[in-house]
């Protein structure tokens, strides 16, 4: 094949689609375009709720690392130190301690009870952007006692009945009214509420948090553990290392990452996304090769006898090939164009207006790898499927071509 | 020019045999504008689609300028098609897609030594010749059939071949747009001595051939001027 075959070809080809059948080329270029979408979208939104789900973790949950207890005891012990010796080592942002104890919570006619936890507010801004969450009030102080922040759930509205709740609550809570808690451990305390916070990570919102120092009057003691630590990587600090490093140092607890936490939750809902994305990735292939077989079929069977007379003027087979392979090759690539652009159209709505469910929101999670990848496939299967009759066709004999 | 020896084609239909050429032999010089004629059925095609190398011989060879065409490769015959044939059929062939300007350019811009300049200035002297420079940049469809089949003719000339085949070029013109074309080859055959092989069914073409080749159940049966038998001095 020359230059000027492969001219000729794409001439042919650029005609054919420019004044031959516009709709049979308009529709073929709209159902690739549409299963493009339809191959990138699902996965795409997959991966949207998966990133949404990680980053929530990751802020409201863990942070990057996670230092439970050892095995078979019930705190981290010895948490000034193990504290110091985390906030000291390379690439840790802040390591916090986490503390939560049952209480039940008592504001005028309601009854709740919920898990009260203890963080240390100054370090626990480092860790969690629950500070910037606060839709009433302020967040905690780092010596505060007798002050609480509440999430908005269990505030609850005022104007829905306790038997109309979707999830029980407080009736009602606002800044400066105040709490009656009762701990298990016979300690009952009023709080006055500092502000209330949504984060939209409900198992955030379902919380009240309190300070250190309150935490330790309520146990009578110096806290010198914590259920866990979470800790925070710099930017550009894995992990991973983190998590090494922790274990060289031989901090004394349980460590995981964000990585490893999800894996053991989400796993199997993981595999699951993986196999829709597959089918899905699998039908838009076939779809497009279908389509496309159909449609140059139909093509070179309603030109076999121009493409008799091609050849008897002296046409090679292999333009003739090329001119479908080319005609082909331009509505694949136009299909893939208006599909990425659908599909960006439609990152760009979800990310404005996030599907939001009560446990997550997600938006369109697309990398331009994820487009490239899907892309080429796309390309090549389409590729196939017109190359196949235009390879049949151009090798018939002039003969039966032209007596078509 | 064209050597043809005891040339025969065969069609098997079920156990029936058609004997499409039973054994033609012929020489057509250089220069010469031939036409064979004959009823409908006689092998008129047949022949012509052999000379055109466009269908293969049960037995006989085909000597064109010397070459023995029977031993030419599939591609090789593609090429002798484009750089020595030239062919017009009956319902003009032209790509439908295609502008007049681009559908005569085409095969001329498929050969390796022609460029752009020259292609574009052939097209044009051959679209001049056919008198349809000012339909340039039409579609087929929006033209006559005559002028269609003289955009045809301009294609098959665009590459000023050694041979030109006609299959029957007038059988879908009336009578004045089938002397346009008739007069369109009798100068083409004058100016450039070109040689054209031309069949045709109707008896007043004759006129215009130099020599008329008669063919009946697939065999030649007069060879003349005016079909009378006697070759044309
Ligand atoms: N592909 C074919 N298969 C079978 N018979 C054929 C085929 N092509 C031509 N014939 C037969 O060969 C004979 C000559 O046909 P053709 O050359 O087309 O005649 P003409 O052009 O003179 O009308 C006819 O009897 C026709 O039916
Ligand atoms: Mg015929």
């Amino acid at each position: 094949m020359g230059k000027k075959e492969l001219k000729v070809a794409f001439l042919l080809a650029l005609r054919s689609l420019q004044r031959g059948s516009r709709s049979s080329v308009v529709l073929t270029v709209l159902i690739i375009a549409m299963c493009f979408t339809n191959m990138i979208f699902l996965p795409g939104l997959f991966n949207g709720i998966g990133q949404g789900i990680i980053t929530q973790v990751v802020d409201y949950e863990v942070g990057n690392v996670l230092v439970g207890s050892k095995t078979g005891e019930q705190y981290v012990t010895d948490l000034d130190a193990t504290l110091d010796l985390i906030n000291g080592m390379p690439g840790v942002d802040r390591a916090t301690p986490h503390f939560s104890k049952g209480a039940t919570l008592k504001y005028r006619q309601r009854v709740l009870g919920v898990s009260v936890k203890a963080i240390k507010p100054g370090d626990e801004k480092f860790v969690s952007p629950l500070y910037t969450k606060m839709v009433a009030g302020s967040y905690l102080g780092e010596d505060d006692t007798g002050e609480v922040i509440i999430g908005q759930p269990v505030a609850g509205d005022a104007t829905i009945k306790a038997e109309d709740e979707f999830q029980a609550s407080l009736g009602g809570v606002r800044v400066g009214d105040s709490i009656t808690f009762e701990y298990p451990n016979g300690y009952t305390k009023d709080y006055r509420v500092k502000g209330i916070y949504f984060t939209g990570w409900s198992s955030a919102d379902n919380n009240v948090f309190v300070s250190w120092s309150d935490m330790e009057q309520v146990e009578g003691k110096p806290l010198d553990y914590a259920d866990y630590i979470t800790v925070k990587a710099k930017p550009g600090y894995d992990e991973k290392f983190i998590k090494d490093e922790l274990l060289q140092y031989g901090v004394p607890g349980y460590v995981q990452t964000t990585g490893d936490l999800l894996e053991k939750s989400m796993g199997k809902v993981l595999q699951s996304f993986a196999i829709i994305n597959m089918v899905s990735l699998i039908v838009g292939v076939i779809i497009t090769t279908v389509v496309l077989f159909i449609v140059i079929t139909i093509k070179t069977i309603n030109s076999r006898r121009q493409i008799g007379i091609l050849k008897a003027i002296g046409v090679d087979k292999e333009v003739i090939m090329h001119n479908y392979g080319f005609q082909v090759i331009i509505m694949a690539l136009l299909g893939i164009f208006f599909g990425v652009i659908l599909t960006a159209l439609m990152g760009v709505y979800l990310a404005a207006n996030p599907i939001v469910t009560p446990e997550w929101s997600a938006t369109l999670y697309l990398t331009p790898m994820d487009y490239i990848t899907n892309a080429l496939i796309l390309f090549f299967a389409a590729v196939v499927a017109g190359y196949v009759p235009a390879y049949q066709v151009s090798r018939e004999d002039i003969q039966t071509a032209m007596r078509a | 020019m064209i050597r043809i020896d005891n040339l025969k084609k065969l069609y098997h239909m079920g156990t029936v045999e058609v004997r499409a050429l039973d054994g033609v032999t012929l020489d057509i010089a250089k220069g010469e504008f031939l036409g064979i004629m004959g009823a409908s059925g006689s092998g008129k095609t047949t022949l012509l689609h052999m000379l055109g190398l466009l269908d293969e011989p049960s037995s006989g060879s085909i000597l064109l300028d010397n070459t023995d065409v029977g031993k030419l490769t599939d591609y090789e015959k593609t090429m002798f098609r484009l750089y020595k044939l030239g062919y017009v059929f009956q319902d003009y062939a032209l790509v439908p897609d295609l502008t007049v300007m681009e559908n005569v350019s085409l095969p001329a811009m498929l050969r390796k030594d022609r460029d752009e300049e020259q292609i574009k200035a052939d097209s044009y002297e051959i679209l001049q010749k056919i008198g349809l420079c000012d339909r340039r940049d039409h579609l087929p469809r929006e033209l006559s059939g005559g002028q269609q089949q003289r955009v045809s003719i301009a294609r098959a000339m665009v590459n000023k071949p050694d041979i030109l085949f006609a299959d029957e070029p007038c059988a879908n013109l009336d009578s004045e747009n089938s002397r346009m074309v008739l007069e369109l080859f009798r100068e083409i055959n004058e100016e450039f001595r070109q040689t054209i092989v031309m069949v045709s069914h109707e008896d007043w073409h004759k006129e215009y051939f130099h020599r008329i080749i008669r063919l009946k159940d697939g065999k030649v049966v007069s060879d003349g001027v005016n079909g009378n038998g006697e070759k044309a001095g």
